[in-house]
C-alpha cells in the first residue's frame, strides 16, 4: 500500500516536472500504462480595474485504469504433420499482451474442441498433454529447455511462443486431434511467479480516482460456438494435430550375382564354392514423406554359407541391382564405424538384417551380403 | 526553519501565490469521461461522470470553472490550460466556446493555421494530436459575482 503510494507520488512529481507533450508510454498500441496519474491544472490572467492579477487553479487528478486484453492465436494455423507413436508431438500459439501494462498468463488446453472450429473432424485425444513456454524464443519445442507453464511478466505490446505438447497414441481414430488452449491475464509485478488471476473491478464499487480498476475488454477470441467470450479476461485459439499419411508405398526388390566360382573370372556360375552376392533395394513411392524404421530381414539360402563381415547398407542401388557398396556392417548388430544404418547376422536362425533409419520419399536404398555355395 | 529562509531569500516568487490566491478570481478544474448508459427504451444516451475509471481511448472532458468572487468586474481575463501528458486533445466540448490552441505554448491561434516542425527540419500542417496547451480569451468583463464553464475535449492515450 505504501510503495503504491510512493509509486504515485514519484509518477506524479515527474507529471510535472517533465515538459507537456514528451512521449512517454505514448509509442505502445496498449496505451497510457495502468497507474499512471493524469493531473491537470489551468491559470488565468486578467486584469482589475487596471491591475493585473493571475490565478490558478485546483489540480484534477485520476489514475489511469488497467484496460484488460490479449489475443491469442494458433501460428501457423494450419494442421500439425505428426506419425503414430510420436513423443512431444506440438503445436505451437502465440499470446499477445495487450493490456496496459506488464502481466502475466496463466495457461490451460482442453482436448474437447466442438465441431466447426477448425476444418476437420476431431477423432482422438493425444496423451501425456503438457503446455510450455518458448522460453529461447526459437519458435521450436525443445524439451528440457522450454519448461515454463505460464507466460511471466509479458510487457505492453509483447507476445509469447506457447506450445501444446503430447504424445499421439499407437492406435488412433480417425487421423486428427484438436486441441484448444486459453489463456488467462494474471497479475503481473512479480518475476517467476504466477500472479493470481485478475477478477475486473465491480461497476457499482464505489470508486476512488486514485486506484487502479481493472477493466476487461478482450474480444471473443474464437467466435459464436468457441468457448472464449468477450470481456472475460482469457483467449482461446485451437490447433490439430493431423496424421496425413499413415502408410508409404514401400517396395523391396532382391537379385543373386555370382561373384566368383573359382573357375572364370569373366562369367562365374553357380558352382559350389561360388560367392554369391544377394542384393537388396528398398523404395519409398510415396512422395515427400519418409518411411523410418525400415528393417529388412533375409534368411539365407538352404546349403549356402553367409560369408562373415558381408553385410553393406546404405549402398546406391535400383530395382534390385547394387550399383555401389553402402556402409560395412558388423555382424554381431554393433554400430558401425560409419553411417546411420545397421546390420546383423543370426547364425541360429541364419538370418540377415539390415535397418534404415530414414527414407525419404522417392528414395531408394540398397543392401547387401554374401553366401558361399557349399 | 527551512522554509522561512528561503521566503526571506525570495520574496517575489512567494508572495505571489498567496496574492494569486486573495484574488478575486476562483477557478476550479474537473476531468470527466463520457459513458453510455442504457436507457430502458432501448436507447443509449451519453452521460458525463468523474473520471475515476479511465482506461486508454475513453473519451475525457476537461472541464473549467471560474468564478469572479470581488466585488470589480474582471476584464482581459484569459484561462490557459495545458493539456494533460498522456492526453490528446479532440475540439471544444459541446456547449463551451471553442479555445485556441497551441502546439508549442507560445503561439495561439485555430488549429489550421498552426504547423509542426518535424524531426527532419521540415513543416507539416499541425492536427489535434499536437496541441499542447488551449486558452479561452473573454472579449467581455465578467461581472462581480458572475462566472461561468468552459470544456474541452480529449482522448486517454
Amino acid at each position: 500500500m505504501s510503495a503504491l503510494g510512493a509509486r504515485r507520488l514519484l509518477l506524479a512529481g515527474t507529471a510535472t516536472i517533465a515538459s507537456i507533450g514528451t512521449a512517454h508510454a505514448q509509442s505502445t498500441t496498449t496505451g497510457t500504462v495502468a497507474g499512471t496519474t493524469i493531473t491537470n491544472t489551468a491559470t488565468a490572467s486578467y486584469t482589475v480595474n487596471g491591475t493585473a492579477g493571475t490565478a490558478t487553479s485546483n489540480t484534477a487528478t485520476f489514475v489511469v485504469d488497467r484496460k484488460v486484453n490479449l489475443t491469442v492465436i494458433a501460428t501457423p494455423n494450419t494442421p500439425k504433420q505428426v506419425n503414430l507413436d510420436q513423443v512431444d508431438a506440438y503445436t505451437t500459439f502465440q499470446v499477445t499482451n495487450n493490456t496496459n501494462g506488464i502481466q502475466d498468463f496463466a495457461l490451460s488446453a482442453n482436448q474437447a474442441v466442438l465441431t466447426g472450429i477448425l476444418t476437420g473432424t476431431d477423432t482422438f485425444d493425444l496423451n501425456n498433454l503438457k503446455i510450455f513456454v518458448d522460453s529461447n524464443n526459437n519458435g521450436v519445442y525443445d524439451p528440457g529447455v522450454d519448461t515454463k507453464t505460464f507466460i511471466d511478466e509479458l510487457a505492453p505490446d509483447g507476445n509469447a511462443t506457447v506450445f501444446v505438447v503430447g504424445d499421439i497414441p499407437s492406435t488412433v481414430v480417425g487421423k486428427m486431434a484438436q486441441v484448444g488452449l486459453k489463456a488467462t491475464v494474471a497479475a503481473g509485478g512479480t518475476t517467476g511467479t504466477l500472479g493470481p488471476v485478475l477478477v475486473p473491478t465491480p461497476l457499482n464499487t464505489l470508486n476512488q480516482d486514485n486506484e487502479i480498476d481493472i477493466v476487461f475488454a478482450d474480444d471473443d477470441n474464437d467466435g459464436l460456438i468457441g468457448y472464449d467470450t468477450a470481456n472475460n479476461g482469457a483467449g482461446w485459439a485451437y490447433g490439430a494435430y493431423d496424421i496425413g499419411v499413415t502408410a508409404v508405398n514401400l517396395s523391396v526388390v532382391k537379385s543373386a550375382t555370382v561373384l566368383s566360382d573359382g573357375v572364370s573370372a569373366l562369367n562365374p556360375k553357380a558352382l559350389p564354392g561360388a560367392i554369391v552376392q544377394y542384393c537388396l533395394t528398398v523404395t519409398n513411392s510415396t512422395l515427400l514423406t519418409p518411411a523410418t524404421g525400415i528393417n529388412l530381414t533375409d534368411v539365407i539360402p538352404a546349403n549356402t554359407t553367409y560369408v562373415p563381415g558381408s553385410i553393406s547398407v546404405g549402398g546406391l542401388g535400383t530395382g534390385g541391382v547394387c550399383l555401389t557398396n553402402g556402409f560395412t556392417q558388423n555382424d554381431d548388430g554393433t554400430p558401425p564405424a560409419l553411417g546411420p544404418y545397421r546390420g546383423s547376422f543370426n547364425a541360429t536362425t541364419k538370418t540377415v538384417t539390415a535397418t534404415i533409419p530414414t527414407l525419404i520419399g522417392g528414395a531408394s536404398v540398397a543392401a547387401s551380403f554374401r553366401v558361399k555355395i557349399n | 526553519m527551512t522554509l522561512r529562509i528561503l521566503a526571506a531569500a525570495i520574496p517575489a516568487l512567494v508572495l505571489a501565490a498567496p496574492l494569486a490566491a486573495a484574488g478575486p478570481l476562483t477557478m476550479t478544474t474537473r476531468m470527466m469521461v463520457e459513458k453510455r448508459v442504457a436507457a430502458r427504451d432501448g436507447s443509449t444516451a451519453t452521460t458525463m461522470i468523474p473520471a475515476t475509471r479511465a482506461v486508454p481511448g475513453d473519451r475525457i472532458t476537461v472541464v473549467l470553472a471560474y468564478r469572479n468572487g470581488g466585488t470589480a468586474p474582471i476584464g482581459n481575463l484569459v484561462l490557459a490550460n495545458p493539456v494533460p501528458r498522456n492526453v490528446a486533445f479532440r475540439g471544444a466540448a459541446a456547449g463551451s466556446a471553442a479555445p485556441e490552441v497551441s502546439v508549442d505554448g507560445k503561439t495561439y491561434g485555430s488549429l489550421d493555421g498552426l504547423r509542426v516542425t518535424t524531426p527532419d527540419g521540415a513543416t507539416r500542417p499541425a492536427t489535434a494530436n499536437d496541441v499542447t496547451h488551449v486558452r479561452w480569451r473573454l472579449s467581455s468583463p465578467v461581472a462581480a459575482g458572475q462566472g461561468g464553464e468552459l470544456a474541452f475535449q480529449a482522448v486517454l492515450k
